[in-house]
């Protein structure tokens, strides 16, 4: 399940990256702790074909926040979408935030920080859903 | 029942509420033109009542609302009452804001002329205003507990459970523990910031001023921040009138000119020697203007928005900072009646200008 982390924060990268490692999946997960570059990544992934399956997003960044990626990202919804499935990962408790996530398009799910092992397990149940479809 | 009191007629009962009436009343021609004014009126625009009847109101007017005086009244001349809201002087009074309503009179089926009644809402605004400003605050405060506070607790309780899976000894388990205590750390800094911010909010309106010596705190700032000013060879030009002073709480002079410089140092340019200037200007009716600018990095106005002042809001990720310092700047010019500017341009440098209103400086 290749998957992307988009976080600005060492401790939760950290955390996020240790999951997967006692998951026993810690090749599949790539981060950047600069949004700009996680987009960067994106485009180049979608134009070389291989988009990751999953893309682990925070909200509350300096200057490209959260929504400013999925901003970004609107463009190239219909390539992503069904191929790749966004997930917010925030700290956020605002109610504001939740119902902006769930009006999305391109946003599947909406997790509180920390990631657990077993909402990994759900995203990756939802992953091999979506394949089927 | 007689109770023998004398009954007083319809003319001289309405007499009595126009002379009387804290509302400004009007009675204008067709042509806009002044029929008669009320004592009110007469004394907010300063002027005997020989100089106002027969004349236009727009003349008591400033140019850019005479438009909308034209319109509203040619809108009453059509037989309707018309209700609006506006922030004007009159005359040689201050600015304030009024509730006008304008009352056709109709003679025969005719329109000859226009009530005017106009309330002075400046209060009620003001404490609209207020309300408005409160709730945008409050709105800050549910966001930082949400997000700045919830952060490092989120992350704590990650870390405690990430704790229990490492073996003890690891790498892995040392920088746990170490992100640990940086986020316990991160937890308490926000909880402090908080505690001040509404330590400030809460005494606003209790601290009794006290006269400051500008130039002196300026230059106690500067000779706190010399150390750091030597090391990155950056120079501070402090061009204060000497003597000037202000009422105000010495403490919020200090932090407010103590962030500014911190800032200018913070985001010095690389490539040429940092140089900051304070300086004063006194207008004529007491006011002050006060600008810290520098030479540094600058940022993109166009991009920072109106956040720059908003707590927790950062624009220089690769640098240490938590988005406190502008926040408390702000606030400390503002429990003083004053407001805050800032004007940059990218690698050329940032200004930030302050406005005392004449009653505090």
């Amino acid at each position: 399940m290749k998957t992307l982390l988009i976080e600005d924060d060492p401790t939760a990268v950290f955390l996020t990256k240790r999951l997967f490692h006692h998951e026993g999946i810690p090749d599949e997960l790539t981060t950047f702790l600069s949004p700009q570059k996680g987009l960067d990544f994106i485009r180049a992934q979608l134009a070389a074909g291989l988009p990751p399956e999953v893309i682990l997003l925070d909200l509350n960044m300096p200057i490209l926040n959260g929504w400013d990626v999925l901003a970004a990202l609107e463009p190239l919804q219909e390539h992503l979408l069904g191929r790749c499935l966004v997930y917010i990962l925030t700290s956020s408790l605002a109610t504001t935030d939740l119902a902006r996530a769930e009006a999305h398009p391109l946003v599947t799910g909406f997790i509180h920080k920390p990631l657990k092992r077993d909402e990994l397990l759900a995203i990756q149940t939802q992953v091999q859903e979506s394949h089927l479809n | 029942m007689n109770t023998g009191a004398p009954i007083a007629t319809k003319e001289m009962r309405f007499r009595s509420l126009f002379e009387n009436s804290p509302e400004l009343i009007l009675y204008q021609d067709r042509a806009g033109v002044i029929l008669d004014a009320n004592p009110a009126f007469l004394a907010l625009v300063g002027e005997p009542k020989d100089r106002v009847l027969h004349h236009l109101y727009t003349d008591f007017l400033p140019p850019d609302v005479h438009e909308l005086f034209d319109e509203k009244l040619r809108e009453a001349l059509t037989g309707r009452t018309v209700r609006f809201d506006m922030y004007t002087s009159q005359g040689k009074s201050a600015p304030r804001h009024w509730d006008v309503v304008k009352i056709p009179l109709q003679e025969h089926g005719q329109v000859v002329g226009v009530h005017m009644v106009a309330r002075d809402i400046s209060e009620k605004t003001r404490t609209q205003e207020e309300l408005v400003a409160q709730n945008q605050d409050l709105q800050q405060f549910t966001y930082i507990v949400s997000h700045n506070l919830r952060a490092p607790l989120a992350n704590a309780l990650g870390l405690v459970d990430l704790l229990g899976q490492e073996a003890a000894g690891t790498p892995e388990f040392e920088q746990a523990r170490t992100f640990l205590a940086h986020n316990l750390h991160q937890l308490d800094l926000v909880l402090r910031d908080m505690n001040t911010i509404l330590t400030i909010r809460d005494r606003q309106d209790l601290t009794a001023p006290e006269q400051v010596e500008l130039p002196e705190v300026v230059q106690q700032v500067v000779t706190s921040l010399q150390d750091v000013l030597d090391q990155c060879g950056g120079t501070v030009e402090v061009a204060l009138p000497t003597g000037l002073h202000l009422p105000a709480n010495r403490a919020y002079i200090y932090s407010i000119f103590f962030n500014l410089l911190s800032n200018a140092i913070k985001y010095r340019a690389e490539h040429r020697p940092l140089r900051v200037v304070i300086s004063a200007e006194q207008g004529p009716a007491g006011e002050l203007t006060l600008a810290v600018a520098d030479n540094g990095s600058g940022f993109d106005q166009a991009q920072a928005g109106t956040n720059l002042f908003k707590l927790y809001q950062r624009f220089h990720p690769q640098q240490p900072g938590r988005g406190v310092g502008l926040y408390l700047v702000k606030t400390h010019v503002e429990s003083m009646g004053g407001r805050i500017e800032v004007a940059s341009r990218l690698d050329v440098g940032t200004r930030f200008t302050i406005f005392l209103p004449a009653t505090s400086a």
